[in-house]
Formats: structure tokens, sequence, C-alpha cells
């Protein structure tokens, strides 16, 4: 290779090199924003900075000799949020004023000084409030003039609480099938369905119904909608793109909303509260997983709703929307809660630590007074049931004995009508398979054992302290327990796996009632006044013979009803009885003067279907007869071509041609038997 | 000559075989380009139609020969052939008088095919999915059709015209008319691919007895451990029989019961 430095004296060289300066008189056109763009926009501005500066109030007003101390404190407190480039202590006749600004290197370090600086305590007399410099300037700006709202137009739903004015009290249930195409609204009638609505594309994915029935939701792309009403008007709906879980509040006052999709640092928006009279977006809150849906966990009157994070409860009130007491509880280890369904009391237990054995705690709110601990040792897990009403909770308990490898299963028994909370322990030499209390009861079930052998035991909690075990069946073919909601009666399923096995049991004397199947049954839903059971086939979960099955509360099927790719069936939830307990009981006394009247209302609508029922069959037996009677017409005119197609041989009936026959008769050897007569 | 021969349809080598059914001799043997799904012969015994299957790039085809030319079997030339570009045959039977063929096919559609000119004469679009089956009613005036679509139909083989349906819940893979009640039959089950272990209950795939004029099910008949292929009334109507996935064919003589039984009307 040549060396470079003899390039330039190369003649050679000379001669191909092109002349890379510009022409004499060229004018450059680019201009300094395409050459420094970058550089340019990092030039300091007279208005920058604003937005990094928050104003801190209720500062403490010192002296010179206290400042230095006073700024260190301060810087300690708000370097936390960022990088402070700034500071400014205004004072007047030598004290500080007792407000400060600071100024950070970038506006999100400033929003997260408001953001979490806000409300700390700096002592006794001295709570920081801190705003962002620019806020002052949009408050102060506010106009004077006030322009009345608008006054929307009233809509009317009509009476939401229509369907529960039924004259027959037919409860309705919602229907999922023609795998998600379609969705109908069912009256329960013992005899058939009647439909009351019935949608194309009504959902995208499947619906809910609000605690108290008023509400149906339905899931779409952009959010949710309610509908209501007599006519399933839509009442309201929600936008959250991409919407995949729900949950309401028991008051119905309050809708939950998750959606995977959208979410930002500034704006929590992965789950949203809203209020479902005004439409209104409450609160947002960011979600790190949806696993255990709902997140958010509501007290029994709405009042207040909880969630559990790393360490953390964190209870909100409405309708504030706010943190009780302004903070959350600090509970390490913390592994789940629930609220009692009757009461404001939360319960939660934690794992061991290090020498404190695991425990479970009875928290009051809003006191926050814990009512009753119960220690509990060498823990593996809990699992928290509470009775609908509130009055009892279960704790079950699996704990590896010390010395042991295997896992047992305790049951706790805390008793929360009583004073001071006793608890009772019932050990379950078995694993648990499935554990339900009776909904407005004192008696539980309980499945253990192991496939095939597995067990439902029946125990009442009694009031004497003691809990008895009423009945034990065993070689049950169950994996699941559905109690009626009005108690007693409850069905024994196996789902799924177990091919649908059902057995009804009435509680009262512990019998099975009936014992049926639906084969490859998926579901069983219970209606809400506990007169009938639902058992499906959902075509999520099996592709063919997708049906919902109606029977009694006995366990006698009333209707088959087969739904081309049915989904899923929801009964509509009814609202709390209006009747006294002093009423319930004088209906109760009379119960034989009502169900003379029931039956003969019975009677009448029977004889009165299969009057319609036979009328339909004169008709269609009648049409049938009438073409038939043409069609053979035709087929004897048809005669003489038939003869000819055949050559002559009548073939029209089957014995047309006995000439023909030959008649033979075959004998063929079928046994042989030798009897000795014995010595004739 | 009254046919008393049966045809036979071979799959696997591609041809429709002529049988005599008193000596077991084959008399013809045609060669298709694919595999035969239907045959059958018309009123008169002297024409016989079948269709080939669409496949490996042939088309669907219904062809009928005429067997008093025996030119036409000898030079495996039939003297009508109607393409089906739309939808394949999967099933069909001869018209009462061999003026037509009655064919259903994948697509539901059910369409009548003149034997001479091989027009569609008419047609019926009541099914939503595959026709499995069809079978004409003894004196040929009506045909049932087992579809895919877990339903059969009623029609009339003249007019077409759609008189009953009978709905279950699951694919029907063959129906049949009794010839001497106001009663159809149906079997099926799922589809051969689909049917796995979860399925084995034994004896619960069931023959379903439907009254003809109600369009309401009666009974059931269980057995087969396999989905139900294929079921037939004898001519005399007395008893009825079935042939399945499982490998078995069931024959069932009705009890006196069954000739006395009546829905109330």
């Amino acid at each position: 290779m040549q060396d470079t430095v003899d390039m330039a004296d190369d003649p050679e060289y000379e001669e191909e090199e092109p002349s890379f300066s510009d022409p004499e008189d060229f004018l450059d056109d680019i201009d300094d924003e395409e050459l420094l763009g970058d550089i340019l926009r990092e030039k300091p501005q007279e208005a920058d900075g604003i937005d990094s500066v928050v104003v801190v109030d209720n500062v403490p007003q010192v002296g010179p000799e206290r400042l230095e101390k006073l700024k260190n404190v301060i810087h300690k407190i708000f370097s936390k949020f960022g990088k402070i480039t700034n500071e400014f202590y205004p004072e007047a006749d030598g004290m500080t004023k007792g407000y400060i600004f600071l100024e950070y290197a970038a506006p999100t370090q400033a929003l997260e000084a408001v953001k979490n600086a806000d409300g700390y305590k700096l002592d006794k007399q001295h709570t920081f409030r801190v705003n962002v410099f620019t806020d002052f300037d949009k408050y102060m700006n506010i106009s004077d003039e006030w322009e009345t709202p608008e006054k929307q137009p009233f809509k009317d739903f009509g009476n939401m609480r229509h369907w529960i004015e039924d004259p027959d009290c037919r409860d309705q249930y919602s229907v999922i099938y023609e795998s998600g195409e379609r969705t109908a609204i069912f009256s329960n009638d013992a005899k058939e369905p009647i439909t009351v609505e019935e949608r194309a594309r009504w959902t995208e994915t499947y619906v809910r119904w609000s605690p108290k029935g008023t509400y149906l939701a339905t899931f779409h792309q952009r959010g949710i909608a309610l509908w209501g009403g007599e006519k399933f008007k839509q009442i309201q709906r929600f936008s959250h793109q991409g919407v995949s879980l729900i949950d309401f509040s028991p008051c119905e006052r309050y809708v939950v909303t998750f959606s995977p999709l959208m979410d930002t640092k500034e704006d929590p928006q992965a789950i949203i509260i809203w209020d479902i009279l005004t439409g209104q977006k409450k609160r947002g809150f960011h979600c790190e997983s949806s696993a255990h849906w709902p997140i958010f966990k509501w007290s029994h009157d709405g009042k207040f709703f909880a969630r559990m994070t790393q360490d953390t409860l964190s209870i909100y009130e409405t309708p504030s929307m706010g943190l009780l007491d302004k903070k959350s509880l600090k509970i390490s280890g913390i592994k789940d809660f629930s609220w009692s369904p009757g009461d404001n009391i939360i319960a939660f237990w934690v794992p061991e630590d290090k020498d404190i054995p695991a425990r479970v705690t009875l928290m009051q709110l809003p006191s926050r007074q814990e009512i009753r601990v119960r220690n509990l040792f060498n823990v593996v897990d809990c699992k928290l049931h509470w009775q609908r009403n509130g009055d009892y909770l279960c704790v079950k308990v699996d704990r590896t004995p010390k010395g042991t490898q295997g896992v047992v299963t305790n049951f706790e028994i805390f008793r929360m009508r009583e004073k001071q909370v006793p608890v009772d322990v019932v050990e379950m030499k078995e694993s648990i398979i499935a554990f339900a209390w009776e909904p407005n009861g004192s008696k539980f079930a309980v499945l253990h054992g192991e496939s095939p052998r597995i067990s439902a035991s029946f125990y009442h909690v009694k009031n004497n302290g003691k809990i008895e075990l009423i009945k034990m069946f065993d070689k049950q073919q169950a994996n699941s327990i559905f109690w009626s909601p009005q108690g007693q009666f409850m069905v024994l399923a196996g789902l799924r796996s177990m091919n649908g096995a059902l057995a009804f049991v009435d509680t009262s004397d512990c019998t099975m009632m009936n014992i049926a199947e639906h084969y490859m049954a998926s579901d069983v839903e219970w209606d809400p006044t506990g007169r009938y059971v639902v058992t499906s086939v959902s075509w999520w979960s099996h592709k063919v013979d997708n049906a919902y099955w109606l029977w009694t509360f006995q366990g006698r099927l009333l209707q088959k009803n087969n739904k081309d790719r049915f989904c899923q069936l929801l009964w509509r939830p009814r609202p709390a009885t209006l009747l006294s307990a002093e009423q319930i009981k004088m209906i109760k006394k009379d119960l034989k003067k009502y169900s003379k009247i029931f039956e003969q209302k019975d009677r009448l609508s029977q004889s009165k279907a299969s009057k319609e029922l036979v009328d339909k069959r004169r008709a269609m037996m009648e049409e049938y007869r009438h073409y038939r009677e043409m069609a053979v017409q035709t087929y004897q005119e048809q005669r003489s071509l038939r003869l000819e197609l055949r050559g002559g041989v009548d073939t029209d009936e089957l014995d047309s041609n006995v000439d023909d026959w030959e008649e033979e008769t075959i004998e063929f050897f079928i046994n042989e038997e030798i009897i000795p007569l014995g010595d004739l | 000559m009254a046919p008393i021969c049966c045809n036979v349809c071979v799959f696997t080598d591609n041809s429709c075989r002529l049988w005599d059914c008193e000596t077991g001799k084959q008399l013809a043997l045609l060669q298709t380009s694919s595999a035969v799904r239907t045959c059958g012969f018309d009123f008169s015994g002297n024409i016989i139609m079948f269709s080939t299957d669409k496949q490996m790039g042939y088309q669907c085809y219904l062809n009928f020969f005429d067997l008093r030319d025996p030119q036409q079997i000898e030079d495996n030339q039939p003297y009508l052939s109607v393409p089906c570009s739309e939808s394949k045959i999967t099933s069909a039977v001869w018209g009462p008088l061999g003026e037509f063929v009655i064919a259903g096919h994948e697509n539901g559609e059910i369409n009548q095919f003149s034997a001479k000119s091989g027009e569609i004469l008419k047609k019926a679009k009541e099914h939503t999915k595959q026709i499995n089956d069809m079978q004409s009613s003894v004196d040929l005036t009506m045909v049932i059709s087992a579809s895919k679509d877990n339903t059969a139909k009623l029609f009339d083989s003249t007019s077409l015209e759609h008189i009953k349906t009978f709905k279950t819940e699951r694919p029907v893979n063959s129906a049949a008319i009794s010839p001497i009640m106001d009663h159809v039959v149906m079997g099926g089950g799922q589809e051969a691919m689909e049917v796995t272990t979860t399925s084995t209950r034994i004896g619960k795939f069931e023959a379903r007895f439907f009254h003809a004029a109600y369009e309401e099910e009666f009974g059931r008949v269980k057995g087969h451990f396999g989905p139900i292929n294929c079921v037939a009334f004898h001519p005399d109507g007395k008893s009825y029989s079935s042939g399945g996935e499982d490998g078995y064919v069931r024959i069932h003589y009705f009890d006196p019961q069954y000739f006395d039984f009546e829905l109330e009307a």
C-alpha cells in the first residue's frame, strides 16, 4: 500500500481527486433549528422552572440562629423526591415567614413532592401543605362569574324493581348462548321458561347482575354498560377501554372496573371506581395483578372498601374515596383478609415470623380496635370462611404438627355473636375438598378425603359451646357444595371430571332426597328463593350437550333446556325482603291457607297447559293427515306408471305377490341330549 | 325384471359395483376417479345413479348409467354425468318414478336433479349444516334428511316442500320413516373424531323415536356404545335395525305396546 503522505504529491492522485470546496457564491440554506435543534431545545428560557417549583406552607417560623437547622431538616425531607436546585426562604422582621419555595430539577419531581409531602406532620403544630406554584395562579384566576350548571333532563327508566312485582313470583335469569352471540333474559316458570328479552351481541364476553338485582352489566371493548327497568333500557355506561373484570358494592352505589390496558404512572387507570347513579369516575387506582379479583373488598354496608398489598392493608371510606384516617395499616406479612358479611369487621391472618406464631386477627372498623386475636402454631396456610350473616367465621388452618411431615387441617370456629368471640376447634383427619356454611344457619358441610373415597360431613355449631357432627355420608361422587340461599337444603355435586353426579340433601334430618345425574354438568345455581336449582353444561367447558336443566329443591327434574352452544346462566338476585321477622312468622303459621290457594292455581294452569298442548297436537295432526291424503291420492293415480316401470309386476304392498312366494321348511340340528332311562 | 340386485359402493378403490343378490356374483365394476359416496337403483331397476366425492382435484359428479345399454357399462361411460361444483353430494335417493334424484349436499342444501337432463328441478335450503343421510318413505312420496345441524327434516319428494322438523341436541347421522306408523327413527352422536374417552358411557348412545305429525320425541332405545351411523325400518315396520361406530348392528323387534302407543290428542 502506498504511503498516504505521498498521495498528495502523486501526480496521478491529484488528477482524480474531486474538489470538495463550495462554489464561490454559495449561500447555505440550512437554519439553526435543523443543525442544532437538540442543543437549542435545551436553551434556558424565562418561563422555565415554574413548573418545578413547589410552595410549602406551615413551615416553622424561625430566627437566624435556627435557620440552618431548619434548612437541613427541609432538605432532608424534600430531597427524597428529586434534586433540589433552588430554595427560597422569605423573611420578615428577622424571622422566616412560614412558607418557602423549593425548585426541583424537573416538574415530575415537584409533583412527587406534592403527592407525598402534602400533609406531612413535622411536629404537633406544623403539618406541611405542599402545592405546585402554578396552582396558585390557577386558583386565583377563577372567574367570579358563576354559571348555573345546565339542568339535565330527567331520564325516567321506569320501575327499576319491576321484575319483583311479577304476580306469580317468577324469578328471572340471564342466559348466554350461541357461544356468546345471544343473551336472553327468561322468567322462570316450572312448565317452561318465558322469554322476557333476547338480544344479539348484547355483551361481548359475559354478563353480571348487581348484588340486589337492579342492574345487568354487559362487557364491551370500550367499557361496561348497565341495563335495567322493565324493558332493560341502558341506564348508564362507563368508559374503560379493555375492561375485563367488574365488581359491585353491596349497596349498588358503586361499581369497580378493571382493565389491564390503560395505566400510566401519573394517572392510575387500571382500577376505576364509579358512582352508578351519576356516572362519575370517583377514583382510579394502580393494579399490579388481577389474579385475585376482586382486589377491593367491600364492607357489607358499602361504607368501606379495602385492599391488601405487600405488608399493607389500605382501607378507604365512601363517599370521599379517601384512606380511612389518611393512612394505610402496616401489617407485616399479611396474607389474606376479608370483611364480615354482617358487620364492619375485618378478619386477616399473618404467617409465622421467627418467634411470633401465626395469628388470625379480627379488627373492628372504623375504630381499628382488635376485638380478637388467635395464635396458631406450625401453620402452612389459612382460609377464611364467613357465614353469610356474619354470625360465624371459620378459619381453615392447614398445619404441619411438630415432628411430623404430613399436613393436617383444623377448623377454628369463631362465634361472632358471643361475648369475647370464643373459638372452638374441629380437627379433620382427611384432606379437605370443600367447605361451606349454611347461609343463614349454624350448620356447615365439609367434603373430605380423596377420590374415590370422598365423604360428606355435616356439623352443627350448637349454643352450648359444642360443635356436633350430625351425619357423614361416605363414598360420595362430589367435589362441590351448594347450599340453598334459604338454608336447610343443599346439593352435593361432582362437577366436570366427576361427570355431573348430583345429590339433593335435606339437612334438617340429613337425608338424601334424591340422587341424580346431569352428565358433564359444569355449574350449579340456586335461584334466590331456594325453590329451584339449575344444573348446566357450559359450552365453555364442554363442547356438546350444552343445556341447562331445572330441578326442584328436592331434586325432581322439571325441565331440560337445550340451547345451541349454551354458555352461562345467572339468576337475577333479589333485594332483601321488606317483611319484618314478625310478619314472616305469621305467614309461616298460616302457610296451609296459602298453600290451598296456590295449589288450586297450579292445577288450573296445568290443565290449561295440557289443553293448549292437546289443541296444538290436534291441529298438527289434521294438517299432516291432509297432506298424507293428498300424497296417497297422487300415489294411487301413479299406480299404472309403477306397474309399467316394473314390467306389470305389482310391488305396491309387501304381500302383493303372494303367488311368487315359495315356502320352504328348513330343519337344522340344535342340540343333542342323552337321557339314560336306567336299567329297564 | 324386478331389481333384486343390490349395489355396493367401495371406497378404497374408487369404484361402483353391481352384484347379483341371489348368487353373490359381481356383475359389473365401474372405476371412478374419486370415492363413491352414494348410489341407488331407480324404481324400474334399470337405471343406477351414484355420486363421486370431491377429492384429489376431481369434482363431485352425479353419474347415471342405463343398465339396458351394456355398452355404457363396458365403456364405463354414463349417459349423464352432472357436475356439482359448489357443494359435494353426501347422500341421495331416487324420486318415486325414476324421473329425478333427490340429493343432500355438504352445505345442507337439497336438490332435485333430473335423471334425463341433469338440470336442477327443485331446491330446498332448510338445513344449516352437512346432510349425513337421506332416506325415502316406503312409498317414496316423502324423504327424510338427517343433518349435522342436530335436526332431521321431512320433505315431500316431488315438491321438496319442507313438512316437518325433528330437533335434537346432537348431530343426526341417519333417519328413517316407519312404513306403517306415523313415526320416524333417528340415530346420531358426536362426530367420530370428537368421541373421546369421556363419552364411554356404556350403552348410552340412543336411537330416538319421534312422532311424525307432532314432531315430539316419545321414546329412546339405548344399547350402542358409540355413535349410531345408520338406522332403517324393516319393510314390514315391525322391527328396526341400527348400525354404529362401535361395530355392532342391532336389530330390535317392537313390543305390542309400541303399536298401541298414542300421544294424547
